[in-house]
């Protein structure tokens, strides 16, 4: 009963916070200060200050408490759970000390799912070679026949996660152990890498030990899931570890509207680009530099300039080259008051200039 | 390969880092990668974990933490190798009794079910074979077409699984599958992933061949279903088709199969069981009236979650099992678990386990528990298993509920035996929780609250019991919820027939404990008269509140009666129901830890890591920001600021503002002051700073802004700028 009237309370105080929250914003003006008030220092440079770590004794003290628990561990895996670990900080490194500290007896794969993009199939390829190779060394020394060869790369999915799901032999500990990072990585975030992983982590043959950072990661995940296929076991292990290479894919918030970068960016696109599209593209920027007032310059107007200078034979190619552009966010197409279509380049005028610049050298 | 750090030498990335550190390992941005391979895949059980025993060794250091462990974990740091192998086998023998009672009571509560649809298959198959048996030729040619609209007809079953959540009943039609297929049917199992609208009807026919025929089939053609079927002696027998989660298929995918199959009915017997969860009529949802017409279908019911519960709770604690058990608290917790968080059993048999484990890892003492597995304790007095060593001595009679009953070494001999009554003692004990069981039946109480509250060793009425007072007291604290009060309530109410009934049961659960048997059996007489006088009015199954006024003797009877049922409960509580907690030596059975139950069970990343963020001293232990009270020091973790001053926003917040008081903060007092002064006159002066001495630490701080921002987003706590508001972020979440 008491836990019920706690949950009701908690409730209540998440949603009154969050009223109140509202409410804030709604009453009092919003501030009207703007990020281009602070002078920005180069992206490249604010990538590259060396930032010293706070705490640094306090949090290696924190990892060497966590070491205690490397047994406990080990044990809640052999008898069939996985781990979840959680709390604020990076756990890539714990959590890859804590394998190779202490499971040293089995085989372990690690994934990084904080990279944009995983190969589900292929991570489950190699679990399968890896998972047949341990399987040929126990049959050598328990001295049974070995099966013929098996080749993994042509089987779908579902018959590599049988394999894995193989049964086990008397000895009910041969597994591997699937590290992953991130599991509610952006990679893996979508209903189908989490079916996958589910079906993974089920697999007799297989024992997880994940990683999530955000707050809602439990959403990715249904009953079926929690219950019958990862079983997690949570721990709460704050490590306060920057997120080195976590964070490496996410924007600088305090470098995404520098002119400098993004004018820098544009040259490294255009640069590989055709000599024709590179000029298409100046054509396009000399007369939005001409015209400033404009919305920008027509598209027909841009097919006849390049096809006097013989940059563009038809118009197809005109199009297959503004498709590259607007790809690459080089361009923007935009119709003005006549209903025309018109072509913007969404730079500034300095730094149109020092794009073109650049462009010349 | 690995990066191996010892607590001597913390990971070399931890002093300084930037965002592009050069020293990011190549693994770092594989997408994947071995890390090791298994050492030795030749050693036996015994060499295991003995990386972890050298690890445990290593950190000796002076952290306070470490140095407060037991004497009794140190002491089995030594010989740590034989007890976690022997606490791994042991759990795996408990828990793989407990796990097997537990099927055994699902498989039993749907037996009935499971018989009654294969009767119904063996019997629809008869009829279908005796209307004329087609040849080979016949059977797989998709002509003639049939006209007749009764031999389109497909055979369906539906199982009403009464429960909403479809993870209880994977494993019934799991089992479904395998009886059915231990009674000689062909049978495959689709689930709602087999029906998606992307590989339409064809994806689902291909499952269908690959049980069916062989897993290597990538064609849907249902004609070699039907070739199958005709080959060897395959058309002895029926073929069934197994929908587990209807509701979740996809409406027009199961409508073409059910039309492609019901075209094949003649040729091919398919009986198609589909497993609705919502309603009985759930199927008119989802198909197309024109599969709904070919539907013939039989309705089938299962045992609801709550009865199932009650069984496995009966199964598990009540009857002997592994000796396992839990504490009031943590019953309550399980309970509370079930009823207001999750609601499948599933969830509650995890629990268990996770309840198991935890006691294996947290009580050295419960490798006796094996012991209690197997019949007998006779084994227990051996001090050769080396169970029975000085440490653990010490160990189990350092435990509470020892010292409290002021049991010392001196009665070291005495051990076996009390191991021997804690075996012993839930006989007596769980007698009695059925007998009331059986009672508040009538009630419709609850296993679940029932055990809960027997549990207890605080009850009120295990030190003055009185049934009258506790019938009358209305003020008792916990009001209605009180099952012993309820059932002494009801008992009033009870027709002479539902007596009978209850004393029947009682008699039968007595049976094997002749002191409760005795006392149920002196009831026989009062019953007798009761019924004697509810004859001779006539109306014997009439509750006793219609009595007229003319069966005052009726009614006195039965208040005789009730009394004395009422005194039999008493005797029952006052003898027999000591809660487990109160006896000796009950640590090496009972579970009772339940933060660390629920801290495993349900992780909290929404409350937890906010209060990370905003307690981090509490997690780091440092001196410098323990005493800060409400203010904010430059010394704290960057985020832990950055989250702090973001609970003083709306929901959104402006970057620039944030990025200033964010700088107030990172800035010591007495430069402030100098910067202040700086900044009084406007753009200019943004130049001076730049060139100033300090312009490096605005990078810095510019830096760790970013860095504590992007970290704040990983977490999911914030929202980066959108291109409509691009000077603010989004706050996402409000408090724990």
């Amino acid at each position: 009963m008491e836990d019920i009237e706690n949950i009701e309370e908690d409730e209540y105080g998440f949603s009154r916070n969050y009223f109140l929250a509202k409410e804030l914003g709604g009453a009092s003006k919003r501030s009207a200060h703007k990020l281009s008030d602070i002078h920005i220092v180069d992206e490249q440079e604010l990538r590259e200050t060396a930032i010293e770590m706070k705490h640094a004794k306090e949090i290696s003290e924190l990892m060497s408490d966590y070491k205690t628990m490397y047994s406990k561990w080990v044990f809640e895996l052999r008898c069939g759970f996985g781990l979840l670990m959680y709390g604020f900080g990076s756990k890539k490194a714990l959590i890859e000390d804590f394998a190779s500290a202490s499971l040293t007896e089995y085989s372990v794969m690690v994934i990084n799912g904080y990279l944009p993009s995983v190969n589900l199939k292929q991570v489950l390829l190699a679990l399968a070679e890896l998972l047949s190779e341990l399987l040929k060394c126990k049959r050598k020394s328990s001295g049974s026949l070995s099966k013929g060869q098996e080749t993994f790369p042509s089987r779908s999915i579902d018959d590599i996660l049988s394999f894995l799901h193989g049964p086990q032999s008397e000895d009910k500990d041969c597994f591997i152990c699937v590290v992953v990072h991130n599991i509610d990585g952006p990679a893996l975030r979508d209903p189908e890498s989490q079916q996958t992983l589910a079906r993974l982590a089920s697999c007799s043959h297989i024992r997880m030990v994940a990683s999530i950072d955000h707050v809602n990661a439990p959403l990715l995940w249904d009953k079926k899931m929690v219950h019958k296929q990862f079983n997690w076991l949570w721990h709460h292990v704050p490590t306060f570890a920057p997120y080195n290479v976590e964070g490496v894919f996410f924007p600088l918030v305090l470098a995404q509207g520098s002119t400098a970068q993004t004018a820098k960016t544009a040259a490294i696109v255009l640069q590989s680009l055709t000599p024709n599209a590179q000029n298409v593209f100046k054509i396009l920027a000399e007369y939005q530099l001409s015209h400033p007032d404009e919305d920008g310059m027509p598209t027909d107007d841009l097919y006849s300039a390049s096809r006097e200078r013989f940059f563009v034979s038809s118009q197809v190619t005109l199009n297959s080259h503004l498709t590259e552009f607007k790809d690459h966010e080089l361009v923007k197409t935009k119709r003005n008051s006549d209903g025309q279509e018109c072509l913007n380049i969404p730079l500034s005028s300095d730094a149109l200039r020092q794009l073109l610049l650049d462009l010349n050298q | 390969m690995a990066p191996s750090g010892t607590v001597a030498d913390p990971p070399p990335t931890s002093t300084t880092n930037s965002f592009n550190s050069g020293d990011t390992a190549e693994n770092d941005i594989r997408p994947f990668f071995v890390l090791h391979k298994a050492s030795s895949s030749g050693s036996n059980l015994n060499g295991k974990l003995t990386g972890t025993g050298k690890s445990k060794r290593r950190i000796e250091s002076p952290s306070p933490k470490i140095a407060k462990r037991s004497e009794v974990e140190s002491v089995e740091e030594e010989d740590g190798q034989f007890f976690s192998t022997l606490r791994f086998k042991v759990f795996e023998t408990v828990w793989s009794k407990i796990e097997k009672t537990i099927e055994d009571v699902l498989r039993n509560s749907n037996s009935k079910v499971f018989s009654g649809i294969h009767d119904w298959i063996r019997e629809s198959f008869e009829s279908i074979i005796s209307s004329g048996a087609l040849k080979l030729s016949e059977a797989v040619r998709s002509y003639p077409v049939l006209t007749q609209a009764s031999s389109k007809q497909l055979l369906t079953a539906m199982v009403l699984t009464r429960n909403l959540e479809m993870v209880d009943d994977l494993l019934t039609f799991e089992e479904l599958e395998l009886h059915l297929k231990s009674q000689g049917c062909h049978v495959a199992k689709l689930s709602s992933m087999d029906f998606s609208a992307k590989s339409g009807v064809g994806g689902c026919l291909r499952g269908l061949l690959r049980q069916f025929v062989m897993p290597t089939v990538d064609v849907a053609d249902v004609t070699i279903l039907a070739s199958w079927y005709r080959e060897n002696k395959n058309h002895e027998n029926p073929v069934v088709i197994i929908v587990d989660d209807t509701e979740r298929c996809c409406g027009p995918v199961l409508s073409d199969l059910i039309l492609i199959l019901s075209e094949w009915a003649v040729k091919v017997p398919i009986f198609l069981i589909m497993g609705v969860s919502t309603a009985h009529d759930a199927p008119r949802k989802i198909l197309s009236v024109n599969a709904l017409q070919r539907i013939c279908a039989t309705r089938f019911t299962l045992s609801s979650p709550a009865e199932r519960m009650d069984a496995v709770l009966k199964a598990v604690f009540l009857k002997p099992c592994s000796g396992f058990t839990v504490s009031h608290k943590v019953a309550l917790f399980m309970r509370s678990y079930f009823l207001c968080q999750d609601g499948t059993l599933t969830s509650f048999v995890r629990t268990l386990k996770i309840a198991c484990l935890q006691h294996f890892s947290l009580e050295p003492l419960s490798i006796m528990l094996e012991h209690f597995c197997h019949d007998g304790v006779n084994q227990l007095s051996g001090e050769g298993t080396g169970l029975l060593t000085e440490a653990t001595m010490k160990h189990a009679f350092d435990l509470p509920s020892v010292t409290r009953n002021k049991i010392t070494r001196s009665t070291f001999e005495m051990l076996p035996h009390f191991l021997m009554d804690l075996q012993r003692m839930p006989n007596p004990w769980s007698i009695v929780v059925l007998c009331i069981y059986e009672a508040g039946k009538f009630d419709k109480l609850r296993l679940l609250d029932i055990f809960c509250e027997i549990l207890d060793p605080e009850a009120r009425y295990l030190k003055y019991f009185s049934p009258s007072e506790i019938v009358n007291s209305q003020s008792h604290n916990s009001g209605s919820n009180n099952v012993i009060r309820r059932v002494l309530c009801k008992l009033r109410d009870l027709s002479p027939s539902q007596l009978s009934s209850m004393l029947k049961s009682w008699e039968n659960l007595t049976t094997e404990f002749s002191e409760i048997n005795d006392k149920v059996m002196e009831l026989h007489p009062f019953m007798r008269s009761v019924e004697a006088a509810g004859q001779r009015q006539g109306l014997p199954n009439s509750p006793k509140k219609h009595a007229s006024r003319s069966h005052s003797k009726l009614e006195k009877e039965l208040k005789a009666m009730t009394d004395k049922v009422a005194t039999v409960i008493e005797f029952m509580l006052r003898e027999y129901m000591k809660p487990v907690e109160s006896v000796p030596f009950h640590e090496i059975l009972c579970f009772k830890n339940v933060d660390k139950l629920q801290s495993a069970l349900l992780g909290d990343p929404r409350g937890r890591i906010q209060l990370d963020l905003l307690e981090s001293h509490n997690i780091l232990h440092c001196v410098c920001c323990s005493q800060r009270g409400t203010t904010l020091l430059p010394s704290m973790h960057d985020t832990s600021i950055l989250y702090t001053l973001a609970q003083e926003h709306a929901d959104v917040i402006n970057l620039h503002d944030w990025y200033q008081s964010f700088k107030t903060i990172l800035i010591p007092k007495s430069s402030k002051a100098k910067q202040k002064s700086k900044s009084s006159s406007k753009s200019k002066k943004r130049k001076d700073i730049c060139e100033e001495p300090e312009a490096p630490a605005e990078a810095l701080i510019q830096a760790r802004f970013c860095r504590a921002i992007m970290e704040l987003q990983i977490a999911g706590l914030i929202r980066m700028p959108s291109k409509r508001r691009p000077d603010f972020v989004q706050r996402v979440a409000f408090g724990s």
